[in-house]
């Protein structure tokens, strides 16, 4: 249920994110620009080449910015060269001061004026040491949408069950310490480990479960992901370095505020130092799903899974030394 | 309410081993923190790659791409690939000596596209180390934001952010920053500035606006021309002043950008998501340290030694909210100020600090009620997540329309970004937006207190249960079932509003699918707690009770939301989905005309009656009922739709 709410949000974010992370996603749809100025020849042939703008000459920049607040026009832009010795040109832009669409609008100029400023470069090009290498062709094919599933949807998704999971561990650990339950639990014939044993396995094979769910679903949009069983190890890898974080925490503090506190904060701690690895696990994640896995790639699912076996096995340790009268 | 038991409850609940967080775990806390901080920017900044090595490319001995690939972590070379490679797949890219060719797959697509940004941010880089500057960047652009409705409102105002360095240097010069943005027309031209000002204007002006508006790593090496030194001094002066967290919030002034093409980033539209992040990401950790007192007073009974002191619930919850209250205000004044002496490099925020103090109450209400219902820590683990989730969607989802007016004013966020953008809010804009969630807020708290008592604190009884238990709670007579209803307005008010917010760019649908949630929140919130109440044997159980009850709960439903709509929905005739709303309630041409408020009396009454004949009887009979109800209330509301548009 709460999985389904994520899941709704987080889609949602995805649109919203992935507008935020190119703009020109959103739109589309060609900019009527007013010209003007001095330079208006130049920017006019530039313009004319491009689908996405479409100019409209004016006589004077007044007469440009009259359009402009009739709403004729989406945008003005106005050149003049200035008397300095490479003769810059100065193009004064004026967009409408709206939210979503002055970003549209100045990341469509941009492109534009991109343009110009390549045109302008080239009539300087003599002065210049480094000629600029030509732009591959636009194909328009790519999709904007496609590296950012990768590189932060998909980490983003199998990262969330396994926090989720130590999070769950670190409660019903101290929701036991905390209510005494636990004496009722050590009347079975069952071992303080075996309890710690069967509470850690459950949140641990949980998470796998939940990645592979989302992995599926992803597949069914369309989105193919390699390696999935690998993807799969990954997960139960981190599941268990984070209930295992969890685990500790509960039995050293024994209360919840204190564990969850400290659970929350050393996990985005850990997913921050993280970056001192080699390859960070969210890039792990993503190299795999996309099929660009190196021999690093592996390397690190390897250390991850070891880190996370042999923290397992160090909590076990230390939960056998525990002396259950003193919880 | 005493406040001499309520600071003494608050100093227990700070200090009592029980309740407050302990010394070791305060130093872990502060330790980790510190930590973060540090590694923080390291992440945000060092472009710790998460694209790092996505794609894999062949490369040719004599490309001309090599250093681009060198210099992009993005792409992966592979030695002693060739062209075949492409297409099993061992490469996504093959560059030849001039030519890039791509696998015919997606991925292909992508690595070729981002190999396109790839070389244009290398020429770029490259261009940056000419010795020619103007040569390399031929082309100065000064973008201005206008209001294209004719009024020439300007959006970057002389706010102090940027006092350029040359305005105080040279009077002669005038060409500040805000009349050029007032008056796009070309003033200079008439002035004749002379040229070498100009220059020397942009070039700082670039410099100013690489810093703030890219990344760290590309601001660092963005300016081979340094300005002269006593220029210089001053921009390493403001630097410090706005600080690094300028760069995420320096879009939010709207500034007018200036520089070459490629410096002009598009001004950032999800102000409200840096917001949200910003000062509702604290919230959550206010609300799990407070979910986790709460519930711990009720277990093993611990709570009950307060409840038997001489001291009254209201003081107890009142007592044990305060610290965190105080804790999380004074977290977003911090942050808020902050926030505005970043941008504004002034004291300031005093109406941000005012908007969000209805959203902090509404999570530490929400969590309060949560933590009533929650019959362990892992029920409450799962109520944070979903209040989390969806008090984050309620205040960011709204904030992102920020140019609709009515709808952006349903998040409390929205005033935030407007005071940090020095604009004024009206008096009825701001009741707007804070008005419905501060009642909201009141109402868990109202509810979550029914709750403070022995007989739920301390059972196992079900989340539905509980539910009920608290409705019921105020109801002693039948007219206390209409006082119910009205206090559940502001909350179906507020869902309504989410509702409006998350749908209105659908268009046609969009009307059809607020129906549905008018009709089912409405229905809820009329005869609800009238079932609980039978349920809890309050009424005897009878058609003619039911009537009764059914149109006290509908009237009493209908006058306040008249009073609502006729007072609160300023703006919302303006948009089509806004007068749908007016519309179903029938003051399309105004409340003056009586005879047209009559029918969804009439309705909501009805309705309200069916369901309090089905929550007599049981269960399954109720929900049959208020179904039924919520389908006559959506006939009702598209007929009176289909008839009137």
């Amino acid at each position: 249920m709460i999985q389904l709410v994520i899941a709704g949000f987080s889609s949602f974010l995805v649109v919203g994110l992935t507008a935020l992370y190119d703009p020109a996603s959103a739109g589309g749809d060609e900019l009527t620009v007013g010209i003007s100025g001095e330079t208006e020849d130049q920017l006019l042939a530039v313009a004319m080449e491009r689908d996405d703008v479409e100019p409209r000459p004016y006589v004077s920049e007044a007469a440009a910015m009259e359009a402009f607040e009739r709403g004729e026009v989406d945008a003005v832009v106005s050149g003049r060269v200035l008397a300095d010795e490479a003769e810059t040109v100065q193009l004064d832009v004026v967009v409408p001061a709206e939210d979503l669409r002055t970003t549209l609008i100045v990341t469509t100029l941009r492109e534009y004026l991109i343009a110009v400023e390549a045109a302008e470069r080239q009539e300087r090009a003599h002065e210049l040491s480094f000629t600029p290498i030509e732009l591959p062709e636009e194909t328009g094919e790519g999709s904007p949408y496609f590296g950012f599933t990768y590189t932060i949807l998909l980490p983003l998704l199998l990262f969330l069950p396994p926090f989720i999971s130590g999070s769950i561990a670190v409660d019903s650990m101290t929701e036991e310490l905390e209510r005494g339950t636990l004496e009722l639990l050590r009347v079975a014939p069952l071992s303080l480990v075996d309890v710690v044993d069967g509470k850690a396995l459950g949140m641990i094979a949980i998470a796998p479960l939940q990645a592979l769910l989302w992995i599926g679903l992803l597949r069914v949009n369309g989105i193919g992901i390699s390696n999935s069983w690998v993807l799969a190890v990954t997960v139960t890898a981190i599941a268990t370095l984070a209930v295992v974080i969890g685990l500790m925490l509960a039995l050293l503090t024994r209360q919840r505020r204190q564990a969850q506190l400290l659970y929350s904060i050393l996990v985005l701690l850990l997913f921050g130092l993280a970056v001192a690895l080699p390859e960070h696990p969210a890039s792990t994640i993503a190299k795999l799903a996309i099929d660009s896995a190196t021999f690093g790639t592996f390397a690190h699912v390897g250390f991850i899974t070891a880190l996370a076996v042999g923290s397992y096995l160090f909590m076990r340790r230390y939960v056998t030394q525990l002396n259950p009268e003193r919880l | 309410m005493k406040p001499a038991k309520i600071l003494r409850i608050a100093r227990w609940e700070l200090t009592k081993n029980a309740g407050g967080v302990d010394r070791r775990t305060l130093g872990v806390v502060a330790v980790a923190v510190v930590l973060l901080v540090a590694v923080a920017p390291v992440v945000a900044f060092s472009g710790v790659g998460l694209d790092d090595e996505l794609y894999r490319v062949g490369i040719s001995e004599e490309s001309e791409f090599a250093p681009v690939v060198a210099e992009d972590n993005t792409f992966a070379v592979v030695d002693d690939a060739t062209v075949q490679d492409l297409e099993s797949g061992q490469i996504d890219l093959y560059l030849a000596d001039t030519a890039v060719h791509r696998s015919d797959s997606e991925k292909g697509a992508a690595a070729y596209e981002e190999f396109r940004d790839s070389v244009a941010t290398y020429n770029e880089q490259q261009l940056r180390q000419e010795p020619n500057h103007s040569a390399a960047f031929p082309v100065e652009v000064i973008v201005a934001f206008e209001e294209q409705t004719g009024s020439a409102v300007i959006v970057g105002a002389p706010d102090g952010e940027e006092p350029l360095p040359e305005q105080d240097q040279d009077d002669a010069d005038d060409g500040q920053p805000a009349d050029e943005q007032q008056e796009p027309s070309g003033d200079e031209e008439d002035e004749g500035q002379p040229a070498a000002d100009e220059d020397t204007d942009t070039d700082e002006a670039l410099t100013e606006e690489t810093d703030e508006d890219l990344p760290a790593d590309e601001a660092d090496d963005g300016d081979p021309e340094a300005p002269e030194p006593s220029d210089g001094q001053e921009l390493e002066e403001e630097d410090e002043q706005t600080g690094p967290l300028a760069e995420f919030l320096g879009p939010l002034s709207e500034d007018g950008l200036t520089g070459s093409p490629a410096d002009i980033t598009p001004p950032f539209p999800f102000q409200s998501l840096v917001l949200a992040f910003l000062f509702v990401i604290p919230l959550n950790f206010v609300i799990q340290a407070y979910g986790s007192t709460i519930l711990s007073e009720r277990i093993n009974r611990r709570g009950e030694l307060l409840l038997v002191t001489p001291v009254s619930r209201t003081d107890i919850i009142a007592g044990k909210t305060l610290p965190y209250f105080v804790g999380a205000m004074a977290l977003q004044a911090v942050l808020a100020v902050g926030a505005v002496w970043l941008l504004r490099g002034e004291l300031g925020g005093f109406i941000s600090v005012l908007a969000l103090t209805p959203l902090v109450l509404l999570f530490l209400g929400s969590t309060f009620l949560g933590a009533m219902f929650a019959r362990s820590f892992k029920e409450l683990t799962f109520v944070t997540v979903t209040i989390t989730v969806s008090l984050t969607s309620y205040a960011f989802i709204p904030a992102i329309f920020s140019d609709i007016d009515p709808i952006a004013l349903i998040s409390p966020l929205t005033l935030v970004v407007r005071d940090l953008q020095n604009e004024t809010i009206a008096l009825s804009e701001f009741l707007f937006s804070a008005g419905p969630p501060t009642l909201v807020a009141l109402v868990f708290f109202t509810l979550g207190a029914g709750l403070y008592r022995e007989e739920d604190m301390f059972d196992q009884r079900s989340m539905s249960g509980k539910i009920c238990d608290s409705l019921v709670g105020p109801i002693t007579s039948k007219w206390h079932v209409g006082l119910v209803t009205v206090m559940l307005i502001p909350f179906v008010l507020v869902t309504q509003l989410v509702a409006v917010a998350t749908f209105f760019a659908l268009g046609e649908l969009a009307i059809v699918l607020l129906f549905v949630v008018v009709a089912v929140t409405e229905e809820l919130a009329k005869t609800f707690h009238i079932y609980a109440a039978y349920e809890h044997n309050r009424f005897e159980r009878t058609a003619k009770s039911a009537v009764v009850l059914g149109t006290i709960s509908g009237a009493a439903f209908f006058l306040i939301e008249i009073a609502i709509l006729v007072f609160q929905l300023i703006g919302f005739t303006e948009l089509e989905i806004g007068e749908a709303l007016l519309l179903f309630s029938g003051v399309i041409t105004g409340p003056t005309e009586v005879v047209l408020l009559l029918p969804p009396l009439a309705l909501h009454v009805a309705t309200a009656v069916i369901g309090a004949f089905g929550a007599f009887r049981s269960k399954r009979t109720y929900i049959v009922a208020v179904s039924l109800a919520m389908l006559v209330h959506l006939v009702y509301n598209l007929s009176v739709v289909m008839l009137f548009v």
